[in-house]
């Protein structure tokens, strides 16, 4: 089972300009000391269209982590906007959150994200190139999407054994009416299908 | 109730009544569930949105749920699913999050159930999991073929794999009295196993011949009186039926036949039923009988009773696919019954139905009239139904009862409330900073490093330790303190309102209530009745007329754990060896008496010690005569508990200071001690320390304060979970000590001072005869060390003392550095060896066959600390050489021997106590007659008691007669010692019935 558990995921500073930095608040927690530390990533999906565009905005080691109850603001500076294709720049996107254990993804947590300039004309008329400056991000913190994955959490098991515990029954049952929206890992999701940080659904 | 659609494996219902689990197959993993009783049980609650119908779910299997298994008290939840994983649940003490993160608020876990145990043996799917009757075991079974037995005192130890089955492995039942465990499997056989040699006892087969295909599970059962076993899945002429075999000779001449399809479980009521007496009619007893329902892949279930030929009720068609499981209600009216087709239904039974059930205790006398009382087991199970007898106790159990029906509403009175309540609660934890401030600035406080690659690494700030700690530890200690146990120690009934327990009305009996709908299993479309059959099951739950004369289990673990049991008075200072030492006997009166031993003079062995002594302490070579005092200053306070032998109380806590009144004994016992220069503390300004046994707790020192007119004092302060005080004494102090109970300071010019903890002085200054060296204090007791003293242990080696403890009962230990262990006796006046690192007949010692399964791991306490790991290497020792038998025999005698004596001189009655079992057992087994008549003579004592007599009813806190009783059933098990057994019993019995 899970060592660990995330308990909440609090959006600080939500909403707020697009330059500023991310910041969230998690709290998690663990029911055996770790060995490791648990790697924290957050993740900006630039674009809907491809995964090229996700940006790895930080990633951040969390340790040493005793048994308990545990709590850390993880804070990462906006995307580049550069990266990020115009068509892109406003609307709903995604942030992730993953957390890896032994570079097994075991945790993601996903939420909507709208990009929408604060002046009733910039919205009315936005200009061809996006202005970033102008853009106010909120992040639809009520609802986050979480997606729990089954992963090793010993040393000494085998990676195999691990794999072949997950229930592949469910695997093929990927909802083809996923919402356009991708990365926002639904459960039935099986990490075994999808690459690392995959961000396709479908 | 709510399904999930996916099957539902297992389903078991709490002992206390008031909820249920289910397992199963979740989303994409194994799911068990704990649902509330009471929307099952009234439909008031089913509506009432307030009222949680889902308590808590977990989705940490990997993979389908086969089996959940409440403890017999109620503490634990095994379960057992296809990820070959047993987990063991406990609940969490603390508020939790009232949702899991990132699910929609609806499945809000209403109570927090956190899995302290998992479980890896099975190289295979587990199918079942069974608790035996105390608790100490537990059984799984698997697709591997195997029955493992876990110690459950210490996960996740193995105590045996039973191997023999050569099919998978698919039910598993004990014996109610835990002499048998018995499996059934798809090899064809059903297997009844030893409890106490965990060997096959006996291999059923021919019942099983004709089985052909496979049912998921063999859920199989054994009756509660003990006289049945009945299978599930067995053939008769080619039709299904459910094997009855009888436990007297393994007899297999009856079934229960009817249904079309294999039976895939069997579960009987856990209580005995009699005939309803009709008034008028006859008065003669009518045989009791037990009830049993069984289910089968052909969807229907029976239920049977075991005086009539035909089934009580058969329920056809009951579910759309095969019945999984089944669990009764620990009033035995009730029932639930759970499907592959994801639901679960409730039936419930009327007493006119089923018959009056038996009391506990007119249970346990039949067990005991079948079995005989010497079972070990027995006298728990007769403690473990005592009846509650003073109105004062009833009325406590009353409230606790009230208390926890108003937990559910509390705990529902809103996600805001209940957040808020989470929040502050864990705010507590943080040195009083509130959850707020910390988040306030958790971004600045947050230690960030950077990795040696130069990557961010951030220490998370921990905000509630866990309280899973030690196992064993948890498993005892709290469950007095559950208020949910303790709420149903008088209703076993679970009857959703409060029962009248008012000792003074009558207890209406009604059965009169119109039977409303019989079936309330709700089902996915709401169907719930309707069906056929289903009309024989009526009426309400009907309060039973027996709750107070058959109130349940108080504590289960009570009788199985010494610890509780032990006699809490043990006269400390009593010498337990007293014959052989006249000259040291210390008898303690209610009032002060300090006595002083003139140490012995052990100075003859020390002329060629000199040549050797160490270099370490060349001052001390001309003064030959070294001593050490222990002085051990007891305060006793009446009925205080001991709760444990530990060397280091846990909560000692729990006594008020004002406790410590007048009455104490003072006993100070000046020791022979080691050759050595001790280190001596020096005077300093001022210092601090943190008392080891209580973090929570510093003394502070401060010498020479000025008090004006050139007058110099010195202060004492000392704090304790944020109380205070403050003590002046006239000469500086050197060094101090605390407990829980004490303070202890040592002063200038061989003054020592006891303060209580409130800081009042117990004792005027005493005057040591030298000066101090240490100081050390373990509840009540102090031990003083000091500079000058000699013994033979410490003469003339380069050994040094590496760390002196005090254990509760204020025996001093002493630890060198050559890994020996030495303890006081303050009736010898010596330093007794208890332990040896290098001893070598702990290594050859083999007693593996004596361990009794339920000791073995029970065995904790100073002796236990003192000798660390080598008092396990005994099991092994067996494997590691290969020496001759007799050679065998004679260490291992001579280990036990020197164990029971260690204990012994330790005062751990406990560890005596299991010592003391354990030697006996290997006496039996190995026939050592006179030796065991010699310990059953001392146990006894004499039958006729003159005044004159010597002989002492206790051994350290322990009554002999009691260890007689529990030797009894040990030594019954060779006839060799027959007659020896017969002379005991009738002795005992006579005694007792004076």
């Amino acid at each position: 089972m899970a060592k660990v558990s995330v308990l909440n995921v609090a959006v600080l500073e939500n909403p707020s300009p697009f330059h500023s930095p991310f910041r969230f608040e998690i709290s998690f927690e663990c029911n055996e000391a770790l060995a490791d530390d648990l790697e924290w990533k957050i993740i900006y999906v630039g674009s809907a269209e491809s995964e090229e565009f996700d940006q790895i905005l930080d990633s951040v080691l969390v340790g040493p982590v005793p048994a308990g109850r545990h709590m850390f603001v993880f804070q990462a500076d906006a995307p580049n906007p550069s990266l990020i294709p115009e068509t892109d720049a406003v609307g709903v996107t995604v942030v992730l959150i993953t957390c890896t254990y032994h570079g097994q993804e075991f945790i993601r947590v996903g939420y909507y994200v709208n990009n929408e300039y604060l002046s009733p004309e910039l919205r009315e008329n936005p200009p061809l190139k996006p202005d970033f400056s102008q853009l106010q991000r909120n992040i639809l913190a009520s609802n986050p999407r979480v997606t729990r994955f089954h992963i090793n959490w010993d040393n000494n098991m085998d990676r195999l054994e691990a794999i072949e515990n997950q229930d592949s029954a469910l695997g093929c049952s990927l909802p083809l009416s996923c919402t356009p929206i991708k990365g926002l890992g639904l459960p039935g999701c099986i990490p075994g299908l999808l690459p690392e940080n995959s961000m396709d659904c479908i | 109730m709510p399904t999930w659609g996916k099957p539902i494996f297992s389903v078991d219902i709490h002992p206390d009544g008031t909820k249920f689990a289910t397992g199963g197959q979740g989303q994409d993993s194994g799911k068990v569930v704990i649902w509330n009783m009471s929307p099952v049980l009234q439909e008031d609650d089913e509506k009432d949105e307030n009222v949680p119908k889902m308590l808590c779910q977990m989705d940490n299997h990997l993979a389908c749920v086969n089996c959940v298994r409440w403890s017999n008290g109620g503490m634990y939840l095994a379960s057992g699913g296809d990820d070959k994983l047993i987990m063991v649940w406990k609940r969490a003490t603390y508020i939790g999050p009232s949702t899991v993160f990132g699910s929609s608020g609806k499945l809000a876990n209403v109570e927090q159930w956190r899995c302290v145990s998992i479980l890896r043996s099975h190289s295979g799917d587990v199918m079942d999991v069974a608790w035996s009757p105390h608790d100490a075991w537990l059984a799984s079974c698997s697709v591997d073929n195997t029955v493992v037995i876990w110690n459950a005192v210490k996960f996740p130890e193995i105590l045996a794999t039973l191997r023999g089955h050569s099919g998978l492995v698919k039910g598993l039942t004990w014996d109610p009295v835990g002499k048998y465990i018995a499996s059934q499997a798809d090899d064809r056989s059903l297997k009844v196993w030893r409890t106490l040699d965990w060997q096959l006892e006996t291999s059923i087969t021919k019942p099983f011949d004709e089985c052909g295909g496979t049912t998921h599970v063999l859920r199989l059962s054994w009756s509660p009186d003990g006289h049945y076993l009945v299978s599930a899945h067995a053939m008769n002429n080619s039709g299904p039926t459910a094997q009855i075999i009888e436990r007297e000779g393994w007899k297999t001449n009856m079934d229960f036949v009817g249904h079309r399809k294999a039976v895939t479980v069997v579960k009987f009521n856990p209580k005995i039923f009699k005939k309803k007496q009709k008034n008028g009619s006859s008065t003669k007893p009518s045989c009791p009988y037990c009830c049993c329902a069984v289910g089968s892949k052909d969807r229907s279930l029976s239920v049977w009773l075991t005086c009539l030929k035909r089934p009580l009720v058969v329920i056809h068609e009951l579910f759309d696919k095969s019945i999984m499981d089944i669990s009764w209600t620990l009033n035995g009216l009730g029932i639930l019954v759970c499907s592959m087709d994801g639901s679960v239904a409730f039936l419930d039974f009327s007493q006119d139905e089923l018959g009056d059930p038996l009391s506990e205790e007119e249970k346990s006398r039949i067990h005991q009239s079948t079995y005989g009382k010497s079972l070990a087991i027995m006298t728990e199970a007769q403690l473990s139904t005592a009846v509650i007898e003073n109105p004062e106790m009833l009325q406590y159990q009353r409230r606790q009862q009230q208390l926890d029906h108003k937990g559910p509403v509390a705990r529902d009175a809103g996600p805001t409330a209940r957040d808020t309540g989470s929040a502050t609660s864990v705010a507590g934890v943080v040195n009083g900073e509130s959850l707020e401030d910390i988040r306030k600035n958790l971004l600045k406080k947050q230690v960030e490093t950077r990795t040696a690659d130069g990557r961010r690494r951030i220490t998370p700030l921990c905000i509630a330790q866990l309280d899973t700690g030690d196992f064993s530890t948890a498993f005892f200690n709290s469950i007095p303190l559950s208020g949910s146990l303790a709420g149903t120690m008088l209703s076993p009934h679970s009857g959703p309102p409060l029962l009248p327990l008012d000792p003074s009305t009558p207890v209406p009996f009604s059965s009169s209530k119109p039977s409303t709908e019989p079936v309330a299993g709700t089902r996915p479309g709401g169907d719930a009745a309707s069906k056929d059959g289903v009309n024989t099951a009526t009426a309400p739950t009907t309060p039973s007329p027996s709750v107070l004369t058959t109130p349940s289990k108080i504590e289960p673990m009570k009788a199985f754990d010494s610890r509780f049991t032990e006699r809490s008075k043990a006269t400390p200072g009593t010498p337990a060896l007293a014959s052989v030492t006249p000259t040291a006997v210390e008898r303690l009166k209610e009032q002060s008496l300090v006595k002083e031993l003139r140490p012995r003079d052990v100075l003859e062995s020390s002329s060629d010690s000199d040549e050797k002594a160490p270099a370490a302490k060349p001052a001390s070579l001309s003064k030959r005569k070294l001593e050490l005092e222990v002085e051990t200053v007891e305060k006793k306070k009446k009925g205080r508990p001991r709760k444990d032998s530990r060397l280091l109380p846990m909560s000692l806590s729990v006594q008020s200071p004002a406790a410590l009144t007048a009455e104490k004994d003072t006993v100070c016992v000046s020791v022979p001690a080691p050759a050595l220069k001790l280190p001596m503390p020096g005077p300093q300004r001022a210092f601090t320390l943190q008392v080891s046994s209580d973090p929570s707790m510093y003394i502070e020192v401060e010498n020479e304060v000025t008090a004006g007119g050139g007058l110099k004092l010195s202060r004492l302060k000392c704090s304790r979970e944020g109380k205070e005080w403050e003590t002046v004494l006239p000469g500086r102090v050197l060094t101090a000590a605390g407990s829980g109970d004490v303070v202890c300071v040592a002063c200038e010019k061989r003054m020592l001072s006891v303060f209580s903890a409130c800081g009042r002085r117990l004792l005027p200054p005493i005057l040591l005869p030298s000066p101090i060296s240490t100081l050390h204090c373990t509840g009540p007791y102090v031990v003083v060390v000091k500079e000058e003293s000699l013994h033979s242990i410490l003469a003339g080696s380069d050994m040094t003392v590496s760390q002196i403890l005090l254990t509760q009962h204020g025996i001093p230990v002493m630890n060198l550095s050559d890994g020996k262990a030495y303890c006081f006796s303050p009736s010898l006046s010596t330093w007794n060896l208890v332990s040896d690192k290098q001893d070598s007949l702990a290594q050859c010692a083999d007693f593996r066959s004596s361990l009794p399964p339920q000791d073995a791991m029970l065995c904790s306490g100073p002796l236990a600390i003192v000798q660390g790991r080598a008092s396990t290497s005994g099991r092994q020792a067996a494997r590691l050489f290969s020496v001759p038998h007799v050679v065998q025999q004679e260490t291992t005698l001579a280990y036990l021997e020197s164990q029971v004596a260690a204990a012994l001189a330790l005062r751990s009655s406990h560890e005596y106590r299991h010592w003391l079992l354990l030697y006996a057992r290997f006496l039996v087994s190995e026939g050592f007659e006179y030796r065991l008549r010699e310990i059953c003579k001392d146990l006894l004592g004499p039958v006729h008691m003159s005044t004159g007599s010597q002989w002492e009813s206790t051994v350290v806190g322990l009554r002999k007669r009691d260890l007689l009783k529990e030797l009894l059933p040990v030594i019954g098990q060779n006839l060799r010692f027959q007659r020896l057994f017969t002379e005991c019993q009738e002795q005992l019995d006579l005694l007792r019935d004076k």
